[in-house]
């Protein structure tokens, strides 16, 4: 699938014939010339931001700002600020943390496991989905830190060389898993990320005339020459990169369930926590990934590449995920139920009408009933609805979260210790604090990288095999035109 | 912080007692000033220089320290040993057997004293009093000799004088008063010292014009009456109710506050111990206070139907008593079986059981009287012979002093102990009075409501800086010495009262000298008076035979006026009876009592035993009134009487009468301290109403309750069980089958046995256990947000119908699992089991992640959400230097950001470790008393080597009631817990 890309000026105008020849390209409207995706792609990082871009960017960097400040509240005051009580140990701080490492999936979904299934989709999204998950897994690191009693001695939870005697961390503990598979995690999405980018950070640097951005994406760029060896390489790389990331997309959010699953507290203690963990995380991502992908298709003017094929393909995703997920719901109440343990059943049944009742509604709505509208394919084609179930995607799955942590946590085994929690303003202002940071980086990923994989949807509008005959020029460089 | 003030204020030292052996020493040698952080650690003495054992010793303990306490010993604050004493060895506890200045009930104490500081309270074990019990307030009382409200020095008309200057002026207004032809009076509490007592006697020698009114904010006059009326003494009887097969009690909260609680209920679990005999208690009342919550039987009865309840079982007694003369009238409003099967089981137990009633009126005392007579209690459940001496306030005498106040016939006014202007019910007219009076001198140890007012405050010591005896019931004697010497420039009572009336003797010496002539001629073990005298100094309490011939008049009460006098009262008060009028009844607060512990904030911070309400009083409703009138929990109501109204949330108490709004008494102080003013309201103007309109102000002021859900919803968590079933066959229990590998084992296994059948939920564990273990205070918004740090707590639960539930209370704290949920879960093992089955937190390695608390079955764990330790957002002991004095130096104090939970006193255990060591023998069962144990006066709580089949620990673990909470987890606790027996009436 992936060619190299030889583009001569004889491009430039001629349509007609080879359409004929070639079957349409799938995942990209009408036939564009390499050169004019470049341009397309590039437009943005290029131009001056629009003043859509340049709002966008002061809410993100005010909710930054909130954060920065309500961090350094937190950190001098202590997380008696939030609204944690001795029973309720955790609420907003690894509600949070769950979701944006759930967010963070659907990035290495679409880039690792859909590159070995050969799915040509991926190309116009992987990029922005992969940003996602980096800038997601950075929120959701956030948290652990954050919600530290005393964030000050973090690092006592990794297991360091020290002269303490044999003090160790406790490997029984899910917590440690989790430092394990988060910084994994991270570090595999980053390389795999910064890997993805390095023929067209060639491209960029090819294009660039002169001053810092030339230096910089040289730098960058990895001397990268777009010979037949280097791209040889380059897609063995990208496979094994694959491989070792497949494993990931279970696996994080497996051990994130059994920080719940290995424990005792009834609503916590299932089997079925892991499996509906991953499904749930690759589901939230989906859902963020097509809410930004509507977002940025619109105002970066790229419906070319992110077509609406793409968003009926995201929209199915959506709605497998979305019906397991709403599977492991009934399946909680059903094992409650049928398992006969009576703090079990009495959980589930405060899950459904108890004090936080309200939220359990909001997300069987938006997670259970949402994507149904997905059976329809004039949904799936429909942009506005896509946009709204997306969202309410998100919104879902951040109430699962809640649901599961504080419900389960608030009515414990003895109701003497029943207590219910109620958020301050800085467990709301940390939650937008958190955005801020998502979009920001996000914000300024689209104006500083290229958001679509112009190599990669090179290879999906069919030129290249094409012209893989008409050439006998290996190496020759789009330097010239790019 | 004035302990940072010049040196000069601290020192105070007396006549220095030469045969006062203990403290001797510390009182010549130890400069008090040393002691004070910010003072001057032993400025212008040459510190001895330091020599190897030093070294070894210094080295030895700071490694413990550091072993034992982690990253922050309170260093800084320690005493540095300027001067070497034999008594006073570093980080040593020495105990001194004192009385307890808490309530008049004057329980005999142990006080711990660690370097020269009294930092924690305990029961004599040798008294046969008490025993070994204390109740919350009384643990509390250390923590208020550290009070920064306390006056650092005498006043004169609101301004800092000194003795020379108030002896003179005092010395002036007592012979100017001689001469005016108007009286001097002594307005006090009640005073169970015998020594006082003759002093005040010899006052009346002094100034021929000088009188006594004794007061009590919670008044027991009627009974007095009652009991002079019918047996010809004005006193309040002795109770046994340790040889009470039935015991009835009316409107008697005699476990939690009434009369001698401590007393009461270490008698009261002798009583009711299944593998003994049980005894049925059955207790009417309106308000469920914790000894209606611990009866077999519990009627809801308003105040107003109380006195038909007596007469009802009095006609039912006397019939079967062949006794005639019962006045006719309405029965009251419950059960007649009920009724016929309690005068059924009292007769049944003729001269084996007990009425005891609290209500204030001389004919429902007088009815009261005359059943006991009739079932024979008299001499034998009921003791007049040698009575209680602990109430001997009198109502009408100080109403009588009141008037003569506003005629201008007091000259000189003395105010000890009492605080009538708030806790009288017409406060206003008292301060009215008092500005009628020449001089008022106050002995209070602080500015309140009453001493702002008078001329002199001369503030006496706290207790635990003074010498003292008590004689709570007559010819049971206790005696009291200073434990530290006076932090302030302050001064006993009794000295001033020597002085003014002329004596050069201190009180000292007058005490030595009363005990020579009073009680050393009655005992005949000691030879001389000096070894009489130390080894009651040593014991604390002296047991004498009786000084009178013994007997009790028969009863010849006019028993049956007073019961028709009842009658035609319930008469009246049911003609009167109108819809929207309920009935008020004020109780005192299991915690602050009659208020004058309200700038306590380890008592401001217990929880209610029932309601777990903390910082603030409430109207409690029964849910049925709460439906009827649209309230719920939080709102704040106004209860409107004629003189008086008062505005204060609701609580929906199950179980409360359904027409009677009870609320607590000792809130709402106007002027008392930091910790205690303007919390709740003052409850005291409704004293003499019964009758309140009650209407809803749309306000809301939540409350701060730990526990929010009372149900265990068909949980099996605090168990019950019955007689009957005691003594079936057992079945052998199953053994639970556990995944875990065997850990390996130390020399112990240490473990706890809670019963909860002998737990009555009085809480002084709970402040024992804060006190032991630096537990601090957090306030009333982190309480509300459910913060509370509290290691004890009690839970409470209902079953049954909400008109009148069962109740259990069921103390919980961290139960020391074998296989620990939160151990696994810890990222960086800052929880571990040790091999002595202890389940330790290591403050230093805990990062705060708090998945340990979530995975807690027990949710024990708690959590420093903020730093509540030196920090001005708490303001409550631990943030001045001087309330930080009474923290546990073997405890570490714990840091925001980690972890804590009950450590089963592990100091404690280390201690008698380490003592056995030294004494080169083995530990004994009973070596290690937990704080919560050792407090608990009912001895619910025992600790113990499990290991050791002979332990009482191991014993009660192998006891048919006992049980682990939660076991089905496979948490394997080394707490557990021994059911509760229900003794139903029908069955008893």
């Amino acid at each position: 699938m992936m060619s190299p890309i030889i583009q001569t000026a004889a491009d430039e105008g001629t349509p007609g014939g080879l359409a004929q020849i070639l079957p349409a390209p799938r995942w990209v409207d009408g036939h564009p010339t390499l050169h004019q995706i470049t341009d397309d792609v590039v437009r943005a990082m290029e131009a001056r931001p629009g003043k859509g871009w340049w709002i966008c960017f002061a809410i993100s960097l005010a909710a930054l700002g909130n954060l920065g400040v309500m961090v350094a509240y937190l950190f001098a005051k202590g997380i008696g600020i939030w609204g944690l009580n001795s029973s309720v140990g955790w609420a907003f701080d690894i509600t949070n943390f769950v979701f944006w490492v759930g967010i963070g999936h659907a990035g290495t979904l679409i880039s690792a496991i859909l590159l070995l299934f050969r799915q040509q989709w991926r190309n116009s999204i992987n990029r922005s989905a992969e940003a996602m998950t980096i800038f997601a897994v950075m929120c959701a690191g956030l948290f652990p830190l954050l919600h530290m009693g005393r964030p000050w001695d973090a690092f006592f939870i990794f297991p360091y060389p020290n002269q303490r005697g044999p003090l160790w961390v406790n490997f029984r503990s899910p917590l440690v898993w989790d430092v394990v598979a988060i910084s994994t995690y991270l570090t595999i999405s980053l390389v795999f990320w910064y890997l993805g980018m390095i023929p067209d950070l060639a491209t960029l640097r090819d294009r660039a005339a002169c001053g810092i951005k030339k230096v910089v994406f040289r730098v960058l760029s990895l001397g990268w020459n777009g010979s037949h060896r280097t791209w040889s390489r380059y897609e063995t790389v990208s496979i094994i990169l694959a491989g070792l990331a497949t494993p990931l997309v279970v696996s994080v959010h497996t051990i994130v369930s059994m920080d719940f699953a290995t424990s005792l507290v009834p609503g916590w203690h299932a089997t079925i926590f892991p499996p509906y963990f991953v499904a749930g995380a690759i589901y939230s991502g989906f859902g963020m990934v097509m809410t930004l992908l509507i977002l940025t298709r619109q105002t970066m003017h790229l419906e070319r590449y992110i077509t609406m094929r793409h968003l009926d393909a995201m929209a199915r995703v959506l709605l497998l995920t979305g019906s397991i997920v709403s599977y492991a719901y009934a399946t909680e109440f059903f094992s409650a139920w049928f398992g006969g343990n009576l703090y079990e059943r009495y959980h589930f049944i405060n899950r459904a009408t108890g004090p936080y009742a309200w939220g359990f509604y909001i997300m069987v709505l938006c997670n259970a009933i949402t994507p149904q509208v997905f059976w329809f394919r004039k949904a799936r084609a429909n942009v506005a609805a896509l946009f709204v179930a997306s969202v309410a995607v998100n919104i879902g799955m951040w109430f699962e979260r809640f649901i599961i942590i504080v419900v389960s946590l608030h009515r414990g085994f003895l109701p003497s210790s029943w207590a219910m929690f109620y958020p301050t303003v800085f467990d709301v202002g940390i939650l937008v604090g958190a955005f801020g940071l998502f979009f920001t980086c996000f914000l300024l990923f689209i104006r500083v990288l290229p958001m679509v994989a112009i190599w990669e949807v090179k290879g999906t509008v069919g030129h290249g095999a094409h012209r893989m005959a008409l050439s006998d020029d290996e190496a020759a460089p789009e330097v010239a035109h790019g | 912080m004035s302990c940072k003030s010049s040196k000069d204020e601290f020192i105070q030292i007396g006549e220095a007692p030469a045969s006062w052996k203990s403290l001797a020493e510390l009182r010549s040698g130890l400069r008090p000033t040393a002691e004070f952080p910010g003072g001057l650690p032993g400025e212008g003495q040459a510190r001895p220089a330091n020599t190897r054992r030093d070294f070894l010793s210094l080295m030895g303990f700071s490694l413990a320290a550091a072993g034992l306490a982690g990253c922050r010993a309170p260093v800084q604050y320690a005493v540095p040993t300027v001067a070497g004493t034999d008594q006073l060895i570093p980080g040593v506890a020495n105990f001194y057997a004192t009385t307890c200045g808490g309530c008049p009930s004057s329980c005999s104490l142990l006080v711990k004293q660690r370097d020269g500081r009294p930092i924690k309270i305990e029961g004599n074990a040798q008294s046969t009093l008490f025993g070994g019990g204390t109740c919350a307030t009384g643990q509390a009382t250390v923590l208020s000799l550290y009070d920064g409200e306390r006056l650092r020095g005498p006043l004169w008309k609101g301004k800092p004088a000194t003795w020379q200057e108030i002896d003179q002026r005092v010395g002036e207004s007592l012979r100017a008063a001689q001469g005016s032809g108007r009286a001097i009076v002594l307005l006090s509490g009640t005073i169970t010292s015998p020594s006082t007592r003759e002093m005040i006697a010899e006052w009346r020698k002094r100034y021929p014009n000088f009188r006594h009114v004794v007061y009590d904010a919670v008044s027991y006059d009627a009974m007095r009456a009652a009991n002079l009326e019918g047996f010809g003494r004005a006193v309040i009887p002795h109770y046994a109710f340790d040889g009470a097969r039935v015991i009835v009690g009316m409107e008697a909260d005699f476990l939690g506050t009434w009369l001698s609680p401590v007393e009461f209920a270490r008698q009261y679990a002798q009583s009711r111990r299944p593998e003994r005999g049980f005894a049925l208690h059955v207790q009417f009342e309106s308000g469920l206070s914790v000894t209606g919550s611990n009866a077999d039987v519990r009627v809801p009865v308003a105040p107003s139907e109380l006195g038909a309840v007596a007469v009802a079982l009095l006609r039912r007694i006397a019939a079967k008593a062949g006794v005639a003369g019962v006045p006719e009238g309405p029965e009251p409003a419950v059960e007649a079986r009920k009724l016929d099967d309690v005068a059924e089981q009292l007769w049944r137990h003729r001269g084996a059981s007990l009425v005891v009633s609290g209500v204030q009126d001389q004919s429902m005392q007088l009815v009261v009287n005359a059943l006991n007579a009739f079932l024979g209690n008299i001499g034998t459940t009921v003791d007049l012979a040698l009575p209680s001496l602990q109430r001997a306030g009198d109502g009408q005498a100080m109403a009588a002093l009141v008037d003569q106040m506003h005629r201008g016939e007091i000259h000189t006014l003395l105010l000890h102990g009492v605080n009538p202007g708030y806790d009288y019910v017409d406060s206003a007219r008292f301060l009215a009075g008092m500005e009628k009076v020449a001089l008022a001198v106050s002995f209070s140890d602080r500015r309140d409501e009453t001493s702002s007012r008078a001329g002199a405050i001369c503030p006496d010591h706290h207790f635990l800086e003074a010498w003292g005896d008590a004689e709570p019931v007559e010819s049971h004697f206790s005696l009291a010495q200073p434990v530290i010497a006076p932090l302030f420039d302050t001064r006993a009572m009794q000295d001033s009262l020597l002085n003014w009336s002329g004596s050069d003797t201190g009180y000292y010496t007058w005490l030595r000298e009363y005990w020579r002539k009073n009680l050393f001629p009655r005992q005949k073990e000691a030879p001389d008076f000096d070894a009489f005298w130390d080894r009651s100094l040593e014991a604390g309490v002296v047991t004498l035979a009786p000084a009178g011939p013994p007997g009790t008049p028969p009863f010849h009460g006019a028993w049956a006026a007073a019961a028709g006098a009842i009658v035609e009262a319930r008469r009246q008060a049911l003609a009167a009876r109108r819809d929207d009028r309920y009935e008020v009844k004020l109780y005192e607060s299991v915690a602050l009592r009659d208020g004058r512990h309200a700038n306590n904030p380890w008592l401001q911070e217990l929880p209610d035993p029932i309601t777990k309400v903390t910082w603030g009083n409430f109207a409690a409703v029964s849910p049925q009134l709460a439906r009827k009138l649209g309230l719920t929990e939080g709102d704040v109501v106004s209860l409107r009487a004629a003189q008086a109204q008062l505005q204060l949330p609701v609580a929906i108490q199950p179980g409360q009468e359904g027409r009677t709004i009870s609320v607590a008494l000792g809130y709402g102080r106007k002027l008392v301290g930091k910790a205690g003013q303007d919390v709740g309201v003052n409850a005291y103007p409704l004293m003499a109403t019964r009758d309140v309109t009650l209407q809803k102000t749309g306000r809301r002021d939540e409350l701060a309750s730990t526990q929010t859900h009372f149900s265990m919803e068909g949980r099996p968590i605090a168990l019950e069980t019955t007689l009957e079933e005691l003594h079936q066959p057992e079945e052998a229990p199953e053994a639970a089958a556990t995944l875990w590998a065997a850990r390996p084992e130390g020399e112990h296994s240490w473990g706890m046995a809670i019963d909860m059948n002998a737990c009555t939920g009085c809480s002084a564990c709970v402040i024992a256990c804060q006190a032991e273990n630096n537990v601090p205070v957090v306030g009333k918004d982190q309480v509300r947000r459910t913060r509370i740090m509290h290691w004890m707590r009690i839970d409470h639960y209902y079953s049954g119908a909400e008109e009148n539930p069962a109740s259990v209370h069921q103390p919980m704290m961290c139960v020391h699992c074998g296989n620990a949920p939160c151990e696994t879960v810890c990222p960086v093992l800052a929880t571990t089991t040790s091999s002595e089955g202890l389940n330790q937190q290591v403050y230093n390695r805990c990062i705060g992640t708090r998945y340990c608390a979530n995975n807690c079955p027990y949710k024990v764990r708690r959590f420093n959400f903020y730093n509540y330790t030196q920090n001005p957002d708490f303001d409550f002991n631990m943030e001045s230097p001087l309330g930080r004095m009474v923290l546990n130096p073997d405890v570490v104090v714990r840091s925001r950001g980690v972890m804590e939970k009950c450590s089963l006193c592990v100091q404690r255990i280390q201690w008698a470790k380490n003592s056995a060591l030294q004494g080169k023998r083995e530990l004994a069962d009973g070596d290690i008393r937990t704080a919560c144990q050792q407090a608990c006066p009912s001895e619910a709580i025992v600790f113990g080597d499990l290991k050791n089949p002979a332990s009482r620990a191991s014993q009660l673990h192998r006891n048919r009631r006992f049980y682990r909470v939660l076991e089905e987890l496979g948490t394997r606790p080394n707490v557990g817990h021994l059911k509760k027996v229900r003794n139903p009436l029908e069955t008893a």
